[in-house]
């Protein structure tokens, strides 16, 4: 298939407990279109855009309960193909921001979590899988079919900006 | 024999341009021990479970075994080797997962990603 940029600028995500619905615009997530869609998550890039000194404990976790209506994203956040070329895919992902009752970042210790901590004050990160080595989302559903990009609940995370490159089939 | 650090992926944490973590705001965020200060700019490998797909930063500290599949020759993670040494337990990828549910015959209902709670879907009658 075609891979997917999914980008947010100047959001914080503030922290917040595991178990817990995110409030909106604290998180950037990525659903399956369908039950039988699969996506591997390539890379992730976040950088800090805080005025002073944040500890920013980002993750990148599965979701343990999914949302209820997500909003459709609005700028400055955006999703679309690196190639221009790209077809439509029959079941969209879902990326999204924001939703009517937000995801909640599973607390499950079986769960896999990418700690991805920085200070949101001029620091910044980049993750690359290994090829065939991604992380996987498969489905639409718990746990598998759902993953966040958001801040574990210490420190006071500063405003940052991030993309998630990611490729559905 | 080909090493499994042909599997690792890259993590990389910038502070050049910051003025960091201290060890304990370091520790805070998960990185116990991991060179995070002022001017900083550490590079860590990342490993993925062939099992559930999830991946984790190595921890260059750990001094207990670290979970592999004779099956797949490939790392796999703390929950998946639990998983793997329960009685009744069937060998599963998550590309042999994948195939499950692509297939359209069975779906996730749940559980952890380690241990998917898998449905069969009946046709409709």
């Amino acid at each position: 298939m075609a891979k997917r940029l999914f980008n947010n600028t100047n959001w914080t995500p503030s922290a917040q407990a595991d178990a817990g619905a995110l409030s909106s615009g604290s998180y950037m997530a990525l659903k399956g279109g369908s039950g039988t869609q699969r996506m591997d998550v390539l890379e992730v890039y976040l950088h800090g855009m805080a005025a002073a000194s944040a500890v920013t404990p980002t993750c990148l976790a599965r979701a343990s309960t999914i949302e209820t209506t997500p909003t459709a994203l609005a700028a400055p956040a955006t999703d679309g193909p690196e190639d221009p070329s790209t077809a439509a895919l029959a079941a969209p992902p879902v990326s999204f921001t924001a939703a009517a009752t937000g995801p909640q970042r599973s607390a499950a210790t079986s769960d896999a979590r990418l700690n991805l901590g920085i200070n949101a004050f001029g620091g910044s990160f980049r993750w690359n899988a290994a090829p065939t080595q991604q992380w996987v989302i498969l489905g639409n559903t718990a746990q598998l079919g759902e993953t966040l990009l958001s801040s574990q609940n210490t420190g006071a995370p500063g405003a940052v900006g991030a993309h998630i490159l990611y490729e559905p089939y | 024999m080909s090493s499994l650090k042909r599997h690792d992926g890259e993590l990389t944490i910038d502070h050049r341009a910051s003025p960091g973590l201290t060890p304990e705001q370091a520790r805070s965020v998960g990185l116990p021990g991991a060179p995070l200060g002022e001017g900083t700019s550490t590079g860590f490998a990342t490993v993925s479970c062939s099992h559930c797909g999830g991946v984790w930063i190595v921890n260059p500290y750990r001094t207990r075994e670290r979970p592999y599949c004779k099956v797949c020759d490939h790392y796999i993670c703390d929950p998946c080797k639990a998983v793997s040494l329960q009685p009744g337990y069937v060998h599963r990828t998550i590309e042999d997962l994948t195939n499950m549910i692509c297939s359209g015959n069975w779906r996730i209902a749940g559980g952890p990603a380690s241990n998917p709670i898998l449905v069969p879907n009946t046709p409709e009658t």
